[in-house]
This record gives C-alpha cells, structure tokens and sequence, in this order.
C-alpha cells in the first residue's frame, strides 16, 4: 500500500469576480481573400473553368481527331446553334412532356397502392410482394413488350416510365408510413386528429422524408429510362409521329449517326443541365425548405 | 411551495362528499406480441380526484405505463372499466392530453409555438390561430422558452423538448394530464430542476395529473398519492400518502423510512431478477 | 398563495396496503397464440399465398379468355419457354455474357470510386472535385454515353465497360463521400486518439462508420448499372459478340415469339432480386444490422 501514490491536499480558491479581466481579441474577422477560398461556389466555379481550358488546350495542342473529341469551343458552337436551327428547345420540350406525363400518372397509381398498403394487411403484403419482383427489373427491358401491346409511339413510353416510376415511390412512401414513430401517431390520436386530416396532418409530413426519396428515385429512374428509351427507339417514334423531331436521347443518337461529334456533345451537356436543374433546383429547394429544416434528415 | 402543500392538506373536504375525476375499477390489459398474448394488469383499480399529482409506481414489468395508455383510450381493457367525469373512457382524445418519455412526441416539422398551436387548434380548444397564439405564448412564457418560440425542436436540448411537451400540455387544459416517466430520459440535474418547475406550475393552476414513474424518489417528490403496483402482471399493492413531500424533505427521517418501506414493498418477495432491475433504476433516478 | 381559495384542493384520503396480493388469483399472465394466427402471421406465407394467386390469375386470364399468345403468352408457356431455353444452354450463354460484362464493369467503377474519394476525403480540392463532378454526371444517364463509348471504344465489350463504369462511379462515390463527411466527429476524435492516420484512419474508422452510406451508394450503383446494362443490350448487344439477356429479349421481340420476351424478363427479374435480397441483404444483415446502424 506504501508505494502507491496518494492523494495531494492543496489550498482551495475562488477567482472571484471575473467580469472585469480583459479578453482582448476573442473574434477576429477573416480576411476578404480567406472568405473567397471559403466560399463552395467560389471553388467550384474555379474547378469547371479549369476543366473546360485543360479541355480547350488539350485538343488544340495534341491535335486529337475531332470525331474523337471535339474542342470545347466547338461544342459550345454546336450547343447555340442546335438551339437555334435544329430545334433543339422543342426536343426538350417533347422530351419533358413524356416525362411529366409518365410521371404524373405513376405517382397517381403509386398513391393508390400505398393508400391500400396502409390501410390493410393484405394490402401491405400485395404491395411489398409486387415491389420486391418488380423494382429490380429495369423498365428499359418492358420497352419490347410495350412496342408490342402499345404500337410505336409515345405510350408505350409513357407506359414504360410508369414502371419505372411506381415502384420505388410507393415502397419508400410505404416505408415511410411504416416507420412513424408510435408516439407520434399516439400524439396525432391524442389531439383527436381521424382519418383524412390525420394521415395529410400528421402521417404524411412524418414520412416526409422518405416520400421525397421515393420521388427522387422515381425521378432517377425514369429520366434515365426516357434517355434509353429515345436513343433506342427514338427514330422509330419520331418517325411514325411524321415530324422531324424526337427527343433529346433521339437528338444525341441522330447526331452520333450522321459523326456530328460536336452536336453529341452539345446534347449530352443538355442532358446534364436538364439533369442538374431538376434535381439540384427543384428538389434540393424542397429539401431545404422542409426535412433539412426540420432536421429529419437521416443521412 | 411546501407552504401551499400543507396548507392544502388543512382544509380539503372529504373524499366522499366530492365525486373522483377518474375512477379505474378492476381493470386488466392485455397486449399482443408476436408471439405471446400478455397480461399486463390484473384487476387494478384506483380512483384519482380534482388537484391530485396522482402517482403510479413500480418496477419495470408492472404495466405502469400499458395502464397510462389505457386512460388515454389507446388500449382497451378485457375487462373492468374506466370512467372520466363518469363517461366511459373509448377512444383518444384532448380531455387527456399525454405527455411521454420519448423526445420525438413534438412534431418535427413545426415550430415550438407552431407545435402548441397544432395541438390547441386541432384539439378544439381555439377557433382562431390568433387565439391560439396567445395562449401558445402564454405558456411558453410559463416553461421560461420565449426567445425559442419559433426554434425547430431539433435544435433543442431534451430537457427544453420535455419543456415544450409539458407546456402543450398544459396548454389545451385537459380535464386530466397524461405523463409517461416524462423526465426518465434527462440528465439528473435537469431531471431536479423539472421536477421542481412542475411542483411550481402545480402551484399556479392545481392541474389534475397523473404521472407515471419507476423511481421512488420523484414519486415521492412529486406525487400527492402514491399507487404502488406489483409486477408479472400489475396489481394493486399499496395506495400511500406523500402530498406533504417535496424536495426540501428528502433530508428529513420521514421521507427516508416512506422510501424504505415502499422499497421492502415492491421487492421484498421478489426473484433476483426484478432485484437487479430495482437497482439499476434507482441508480438511474 | 392569493389564489388559492378558487383553486380545487387535493383531497387527503386514508392510505391503505394490500396484503394478500400473492393469494390474488392472477390466471393466464401470458397466453400462446393459436397455431392458425401464428402461419398466417409468417410474412413468407402470406407473401407466397399472394404470388401464387397472381400466377393463377394471369393463367386463367389468358387461357379463359383466349388472348392471342403474341400479345400475352400464358403463364405456362413463358414458363415452359425459360426452362427449356435454360436446359439448352442458350440462355444461360446469355446470362453469363451480361454478368460477366455487369461484374467486371461494377469492380472497376468501385477501384476508381475508390481512389477518387480517398483523394477527396486527403484535400479539399480533391472533396470539391468530388461534389462537382458527381454533381455534373450523377444526373447524366449513363446509357447516353453509350453513342461517345461506341465511337470511343468500337463496338465491343470495352464500350459496355465503359458505360458500366459511369453508371457505378458517380453514384458511390457521391454517396461514399457524404458518408465520410456525417461520420461524427466523437468517432473521429476515438481514432485519432488511437493514434491512426492517412489509409489506416480511412479503413478502420471511416469505411466502418460510414458504411450505411456506402452500402445505399453500391446499391444504387448496382441498379443503375443493372437498368444501363439491359438497355444497352437492347439495341447494341448483338454487334458485340455473343448478345446478352437484353439482346436475348430484344431478339425474341423481334422475332414476335413473346414467350421468350417473358422468360427473358423472368431471368431478369431473378438476378435482380438474387443480387438484392441475397448478396445485399446478407452484406446488411452480417454488417450495418448487426451494428444497429439501420433499424
């Protein structure tokens, strides 16, 4: 026991008042150019622009064929005037309108389904049994059988991005409502909340959080099924609506065919920009204004 | 505050010439599992009158809280029955407002304020969302959180969220509040200084609760009546008297000796088990 | 205490003690569940019960109503079709074409997801790249690459690689770095204590933690991969040799023998949900499960 080290009794203290001391400098702002480096945009931008002149100078110096890959300058030639004369706005807006169509529908049929999940066992099990089959299987692989019941046409896309589009909303939304947590809906009961105004005021901004995901991976899915789509059988549909113009997966593949290398690449930035401006404006707004907000975001 | 309990105890009329608020008699609950059917209470019954802190209290497994729930209309008893101002308790609703242990009762996706308005709204106590902004501020004022008003409750600390869910409760004025070991998942400093705030905000409106616990301390320092349960299932061991405690007693012999004996009580005759489970709640309350 | 005339007073009633509790009779304080409720309550059963009458609707639909086998073949007949196309080997030549195509690609594209979130989880410029880039081609379908790969690479395997590897990449390596980025910073501060730095710190403490994140990102991947795969098939499988099971479907359609299309697209389904509720699942369940990182 002697070898062990003991305890050191020393005189207590108190500091007193401890208003008056001096602090000196506590905060101090940064400066203008720490604040740039700071700023995402600011880095961001700096990266792209790099990016595009290492593109630039690359196919200058190396003298690269420009059916390998174009200059950039090129292609930012090849995007104004495919917007311009090949009418490329329009094939943006024949693409989109299939999309929101085939969109709009699955999230309807989507609805119902959940709506029958929730309210019934069995329901529940029809509908986890149909995703579980049906949700691993690539929508771009019914485009063969659509063309077969529905004829060459913008259908049997729509009927094909309705696949792709039902299945991942109504089993995240259906998770979702799963996952309420019991003492919220006991919390919704106990205001006296029933039926309609329960599930719209308490269940659906509870499962909130997964019902954008399902949106969003319902958006994934089917824009990237609409792309293959139009590149596949793209000619075929626009061919047999008798106008010239398809859509944009059509426009990249039309143009891929005729080695217009540059205006390939113009439509791919378009895919991209359509791409970025859903995802990055549209739900990232909706995001930031609720689950962020209320700090439900799991991941 | 001890003042006003003992004086309270001086001049109460009898229990007979006033009618009890809740009167629970030979109640039992049965829960489901996957794969059991369980007894949670076994012909428990008990009556709770106006400006009682009516406390239940047992160890983990005496169905203390499955009993919370079947007050609130969550649950519906195999047999026995439950009667509010003499109407049968059916289904949920706002003359029972329940306040619970977990931090997720308030609804993420409003505001504090906007939480209290939610409830006062939609519990049918306010017509008009001015109206029910007052009292919304009214309250929030009595649970010192203004200045937070309009904060998201994520960004709040548990025991201000427990704050929030007490304050709602209050708030819709219900005939009876609910509270499920509300402060069973603070810290023990916070847990104190809640206990203390409720003590006070009893003292402002002599609001009827009963609240659910499993650590004799807080039922003693909280509660008016303590009803003690057994566990395997619930049953009714002992109804006891603590309206003369409060924090400024737990020095004194008395509240000792009613410590010891509600303690031999509920573990005396009981397996190892329910010991173990004992001690790890008193070192936790 | 100004207010205490007008509010309601507790009432003081005598205590009283229950000492005979343990005569109280307390019957059946758990009771089993009837042998009926309890299959019924197998989610496999319930599940199986539901499939097997979707078959047997489909099967009494079409041969009821006699529907024209081109345009919706019996259930029997698509059925008959895959087994005996399996039996002959055509069809598993197919299916080991596209899984060889879907492993090789989907490795690659994690090596480089890999590198690329090491370098951004070391620097910063490396983190902006990563955010930009995934961004930029997270949106991009990968299959609109396709008509670059094909000039690129020819007309080849090398093409559907390089469209698989888009489709992988982006969607890991996005969700991988976002990952590292919520790991919490308790975690952190443990390994850093434990003295780990550089690769040993990102193997031991970040991969584990944030591994919830990085599973959502291989299966995302792997669905995109999966979805490019088939539609790439679709149209360029044939000019590259052998054909895939997209070609095998686009085939059979092209030939109007839609049984084929139906036992190519069962194929397709029993991948999907062998990769999914077999390897995924068993990864979650060995791992992030057994943790309680995911409910």
């Amino acid at each position: 026991m002697s070898t062990l080290p003991q305890t050191v009794v020393r005189p207590e203290f108190d500091a007193g008042d401890l208003s008056e001391a001096s602090h000196g400098d506590v905060a101090r702002k940064l400066s203008l150019w720490e604040k740039l480096v700071d700023m995402d945009g600011v880095r961001k931008l700096t990266i792209l622009i790099a990016l595009m002149m290492a593109w630039e100078i690359y196919t200058r110096l190396s003298g690269v064929s420009e059916y390998i890959l174009p200059k950039f300058s090129d292609t930012a030639v090849a995007l104004y005037d495919a917007v311009l004369n090949d009418q490329l706005l329009i094939m943006i807006k024949n693409s989109m309108t299939v999309l929101l169509t085939g969109y709009a529908i699955g999230l309807v049929i989507a609805t119902l389904l959940t709506t029958a999940a929730i309210m019934t066992r069995f329901g529940s099990d029809v509908l986890s049994t149909l995703t579980a089959m049906l949700n691993p299987l690539p929508a771009i692989a019914l485009l063969p059988l659509a063309l077969l019941w529905f004829g060459l046409g913008s259908s049997s896309v729509v009927f094909t991005l309705l696949h792709s589009v039902i299945w991942p909303v109504a089993l995240n939304a259906h998770t979702g409502f799963m996952g309420v947590s019991e003492t919220q809906r006991m919390v919704g009961r106990n205001y006296g909340l029933k039926g309609v105004s329960y599930v719209t005021k308490l269940l659906i901004p509870a499962a909130f959080p997964s019902i954008l995901m399902g949106l969003k991976v319902g958006w994934a899915y089917a824009w990237r099924t609409l792309i293959a789509a139009e590149l596949v059988f793209g000619g075929a549909i626009a061919d047999t609506s008798g106008t010239q113009s398809g859509g944009l997966g059509w426009f990249v593949f039309a143009n891929q065919m005729d080695l217009r290398i540059p205006y390939v690449f113009a439509g791919l930035f378009t895919v991209i920009l359509v791409g970025v401006l859903v995802e990055s404006l549209i739900f990232s707004t909706i995001e930031s204004r609720t689950v962020r907000r209320w700090g439900m975001q799991s991941s | 505050m001890t003042q006003g309990a003992h004086t309270a105890a001086g001049n109460t009329p009898a229990a007979a010439a006033v009618d009890p608020l809740l009167d629970v008699d030979g109640v039992t609950l049965q829960y489901k599992t996957k794969e059991h059917l369980i007894t949670a209470t076994y012909r428990v019954g008990f009556k709770v009158y106006p400006a009682d802190r009516f406390v239940l209290l047992g160890p983990s497994g005496c169905g203390k809280s499955t009993l919370l729930k079947g007050v609130a209309g969550y649950l519906k008893p195999v047999e026995g029955n439950m009667r509010l101002k003499g109407v049968d308790i059916k289904e949920p609703g706002p003359d029972r407002v329940m306040v619970f242990q977990e931090f997720d009762q308030l609804l993420p996706w409003k505001t504090v304020k906007e939480n209290i308005t939610f409830a006062l709204m939609n519990g049918g106590r306010c017509k008009t969302q001015s109206e029910a902004n007052d009292i919304a501020m009214e309250y929030i004022k009595k649970v010192k959180l203004d200045r937070f008003e309009d904060t998201y409750p994520h960004m709040l600390s548990g025991g201000m969220k427990q704050r929030v869910s007490i304050a709602r409760g209050m708030a819709m004025e219900p005939d009876i509040l609910l509270m499920d070991e509300p402060f069973a998942a603070l810290d023990a400093l916070t847990r104190l200084q809640m206990q203390e705030e409720l003590l006070q905000l009893w003292e402002d409106t002599h609001f009827t609760v009963l609240f659910v616990t499993h650590s004799i301390e807080e039922a003693l320092i909280v509660g008016s009546r303590i009803l003690v349960l057994s566990p395997h299932p619930g049953q009714v061991k002992a109804e006891l008297n603590a309206h003369h405690l409060t924090h400024a007693s737990t020095g004194d012999p008395e509240f000792g000796e009613l410590k010891t004996k509600i303690h031999n009580m509920l573990f005396a005759d009981r397996i190892l088990e329910d010991e173990l489970a004992a001690a790890a709640a008193e070192a936790e309350g | 205490m100004s207010t205490q005339k007008t509010l309601p007073e507790p009432i003081i009633r005598p205590e009283f003690i229950n000492e005979n509790i343990a005569l109280a009779h307390t019957g059946d304080v758990a009771v089993k569940l009837s042998v009926f409720e309890k299959i019924w309550n197998i989610n496999g059963v319930r599940k199986a019960f539901i499939l097997l009458s979707l078959v047997a609707i489909w099967q009494a639909y079409t041969v009821l109503l006699d529907v024209e086998p081109l345009m919706f073949p019996t259930f029997l007949s698509a059925l008959d079709r895959l087994v005996s196309d399996l039996v002959d080997g055509e069809l598993l030549a197919k299916v080991w074409f596209s899984v060889k195509v879907l492993v090789i690609g989907y490795a690659t594209g994690m090596a480089i997801a890999a590198i690329l979130v090491l370098w951004g989880t070391s620097s910063r410029l490396g983190g902006d790249f990563i955010s930009m880039a995934t961004a930029m081609f997270n949106p991009l379908p990968s299959i609109a690459m396709l008509p670059l790969a094909m000039l690129w690479f020819g007309l080849g395997t090398a093409s559907l690689v390089f469209v698989l590897v888009h489709a992988v990449l982006w969607a890991v390596a996005l969700n991988t770095h976002s990952g590292f980025k919520n790991v919490s910073s308790t975690l952190r501060m443990i390994g850093e204590n434990y003295g780990l730095k550089g690769v040993p710190f990102v193997v031991k403490i970040l991969v584990p933690a944030a591994l919830p994140a990085i599973m959502t990102g291989m299966k995302v991947g792997w669905a995109f991969a999966w979805r490019t795969l088939i539609g790439a098939e679709l149209v360029f499988g044939a000019s590259s040799g052998g054909g895939g099971l997209g070609w095998y479907i686009f085939e059979s359609s092209q030939n109007i023998e839609t049984e084929g299309v139906f036992a190519g697209l069962f194929m397709v389904i029993l991948i999907g949900i062998t990769v999914e509720n077999l390897i995924f699942r068993n990864i979650e369940l060995k791992t992030i499960n057994r943790w309680g990182m995911q409910r």
